[in-house]
């Protein structure tokens, strides 16, 4: 069984082209390319930073032209060519180990635009589920998807690449985290309404915060800001003394003087006592007097400091996500031999299907001769049943184990003619017929069993949440 | 029993390097094998402690035995705290600390020996002098741990731009919280457990000041925690400074527990 991965992502291709290839339900046409006698099973991915098509194949160089057919015809919108640039240029192709890292690295967070970012798991998992659910996702790529779960939570477990926040508004929240133990008693005095002041509250409304009050020089934005976030609108007149309520300051305000005196916020502090406040000053010029940082209970960070931060942990990220690709290394190395074992189990199921025919068969013929009374019938079923588990243990470990280090086809060839396998008309030959049902049946169950429980080897939900969404 | 304090002196240093590991790599398994480790060395003691009477003439007042009660009630209040606050770092702290005490407690263990007062240890009030005078020490050095680590903390937020936390420590508040709890739980311990000795003293000897460097110096640290709940709760002392006076009254605090008795 090959894997084919073809795609486009945010490097490969630029948004106008992506968006034209986006699916919002992707099942139809999912289904219908798993009807193609080339395709056996297929997941597409689609974000707004990438559009991904996993199929496993028998015939990987018919699988690329389908693939490339249902990208062209199937998936995108229009209809119309792709202005300026040929498909192959927009897009990218990977094939066995390399289509494997390729799903490992993304569910990891390694290809996002900003890496670490937690949601493109989230987006993986509603691909597969997706695929699952339109039936069109088998063994191999259920096993590769939740392998690609656990990679992703090892990676997020054991590296520090999802820590440290990377954008303006998640530093912000951090830095309140690291001084605050609960956000949910803790009230946000927002002053003016800038775009980084609002993502900022966003997410610190995400993280539980819990009143919040909107002063503002127009009273009627700081009553429609208000109403977006649930808050209490007040008149900047009002500064004085809502400053001892607040513990987190938002303010974003124009103006060449600073809105926040230094003597205002030493009487806030006092009568706060030694309860600290953090001040999120947006506004440039700045809006908290500097000399308010000397104050001991007043944490003042401006623009300059969360991009300080912001750009020093983009910097660890990149650094850790070399810890990351190990893992993924490690993990696909043992998606690799699963896979490659995969090749040698139809040999394996066809020897063991005619030896226990031959078995059966021949004790059946002798035991109307022996006149077995129950008892000695069992005993000789079992000592049959050893006999046979014990020659063919060698040859079926040899087998498992050449598979599983990415050889061993001479050896399967070498079976299939000792053991006559391939002939109709050698002993026990009447197992095939019994043995592919019974194969069917198992595909079916395998099947099924990824219908009813997706995220069985990864329930790494924990976290999905974040900042700088891919979607 | 001795070998039962050196056991735990072993489970504290195995978990103290557990939560160091825990903390930095960061690994949350680490983390809590490491909690459990703590408390498995708090039993172990435990058992240690049950066996203390087998002896005749138990050392219940000499330096080895409250330096290894003290470690103990370090131990257990950390644990219990835990449940309450997110304490992250705490356990990498309190580990070694742990293992430092009862190890140093083990290998000086000798009945009737290192008395830090020559004064019969026999009856209800030097147990509980002793009992209660740990418990005091243990919280409040929990409350300069707490200290230390807020102002580790307090400089990094503060510093321009805020530099990365190089290990994850607990916040601000949290650590101001059990500052307060542990100075004012351990204050009264504190002040319970010189007002037991007194009447130990008073039962023993027929007065209840002895005029010993070391009760001189527990008197001046009483007093110097009596200045610091005072002015806590008064609200004339900020975060930053409260946790700088229990981090300099435990330093205070542990010579005159200790220092004078090791110099005696």
């Amino acid at each position: 069984m090959k894997i084919l991965l073809i795609g486009m992502n945010h490097r490969s291709a630029p948004l106008a082209v992506r968006e034209r290839y986006a699916e919002g339900d992707p099942g139809p046409a999912l289904r219908k390319l798993a009807l193609c006698e080339e395709i056996e099973e297929a997941v597409l991915v689609s974000t707004c930073n990438r559009v991904e098509l996993v199929v496993s194949t028998r015939n990987i160089e018919e699988a690329v032209l389908r693939v490339h057919r249902f990208f062209r015809t199937d998936l995108i919108h229009d209809g119309a060519e792709v202005a300026g640039a040929s498909f192959d240029d927009i897009t990218y192709e990977h094939r066995d180990r390399d289509a494997v890292r390729h799903v490992f690295r993304v569910a990891s967070s390694l290809d996002s635009m900003v890496v670490g970012e937690p949601q493109i798991l989230g987006q993986m998992k509603d691909a597969y589920r997706l695929a699952v659910e339109n039936e069109v996702c088998g063994p191999v790529l259920s096993r590769l998807f939740q392998r690609a779960f656990a990679t992703a939570k090892r990676v997020k477990n054991e590296t520090r690449i999802a820590q440290r926040p990377v954008s303006v508004a998640r530093v912000a929240v951090d830095l309140a985290r690291q001084i605050f133990e609960d956000l949910g008693d803790k009230s946000a005095l927002l002053l003016g309404a800038g775009e980084m002041i609002e993502l900022s509250l966003i997410a610190l409304q995400r993280e539980g915060l819990g009143e919040v009050r909107v002063a503002n020089r127009t009273f009627a934005n700081a009553e429609e800001l208000a109403v977006r976030f649930s808050a209490t609108p007040h008149r900047l007149s009002e500064l004085e003394s809502l400053l001892p309520k607040a513990d987190v300051v938002l303010c974003c305000v124009g103006g060449d003087q600073p809105l926040l005196a230094y003597g205002m916020v030493k009487r806030a502090l006092d009568a706060r006592r030694s309860r600290p406040v953090i001040f999120i000053d947006m506004g440039v010029p700045r809006n908290v007097d500097p000399r308010i940082e000397t104050l001991d209970n007043a944490y003042v960070y401006d623009m300059d400091d969360l991009e300080s931060v912001a750009e020093a942990n983009a910097g660890e990220r990149r650094r850790e996500s070399d810890q990351a690709e190990v893992i993924v290394a490690q993990e696909q190395i043992q998606f690799d031999s699963w896979l490659a074992a995969l090749k040698a189990v139809p040999t394996i199921r066809h020897l063991r299907a005619r030896a226990e025919l031959i078995r059966s068969d021949e004790l059946a013929r002798m035991s109307g001769r022996l006149r077995l009374d129950d008892q000695q019938r069992e005993g000789v079923e079992a000592l049959t049943r050893a006999i046979v588990n014990k020659l063919l243990h060698a040859p079926l470990s040899h087998l498992r184990n050449e598979a599983e280090s990415g050889g061993g086809v001479e050896s399967l060839e070498a079976a299939r003619v000792l053991f006559a396998l391939d002939d109709a008309t050698a002993p026990g030959a009447a197992a095939d017929e019994a043995l592919r049902g019974e194969m069917e049946r198992s595909r079916l169950a395998e099947a099924a069993q990824a219908t009813a429980d997706p995220d069985t080897a990864a329930a790494a939900d924990e976290g999905d949440e974040g900042e700088d969404p891919e979607q | 029993m001795v070998e039962f304090h050196q056991l735990a002196a072993a489970i504290y240093l195995a978990a103290g390097i557990g939560a160091l590991v825990g903390v930095v790599l960061p690994a949350p398994r680490m983390s809590r094998g490491a909690a459990f480790g703590l408390v498995l060395g708090a039993a172990v003691q435990a058992v240690a402690f049950a066996t203390l009477h087998r002896v005749e003439s138990p050392p219940i007042t000499s330096l080895p035995v409250v330096l290894a009660s003290s470690a103990w009630m370090l131990v257990v209040f950390s644990v219990l705290l835990s449940f309450r606050v997110r304490l992250p770092g705490l356990a990498a702290v309190v580990g070694p600390v742990a293992f430092l005490s009862v190890f140093v407690a083990s290998i000086n263990w000798q009945p009737g020996a290192g008395h830090a007062v020559e004064v019969s240890a026999t009856g209800t009030w030097p147990h509980l002098h002793v009992l209660l005078a740990s418990a005091g020490l243990a919280l409040l050095g929990i409350a300069g741990l707490a200290g230390l680590f807020f102002l580790l903390e307090h400089r990094r937020l503060k510093a321009k731009p805020p530099r990365a936390a190089t290990v994850s420590l607990p916040s601000l508040e949290a650590l101001d919280r059990v500052n307060v709890v542990t100075t004012a739980v351990g204050f009264a311990l504190l002040t319970l457990g010189i007002l037991t000795g007194m009447i130990w003293l008073q039962e023993a000897e027929g007065k209840a000041w002895m005029g010993t460097t070391h009760e001189a110096w527990m008197v001046i640290s009483w007093a110097i925690y009596a200045g610091l709940v005072v002015a806590r709760y008064a609200g004339r002392q900020g975060a930053r400074q409260a946790a700088a006076s229990a981090l300099a009254g435990f330093a205070f605090l542990l010579f005159g527990v200790m220092g004078v008795g090791v110099m005696s």
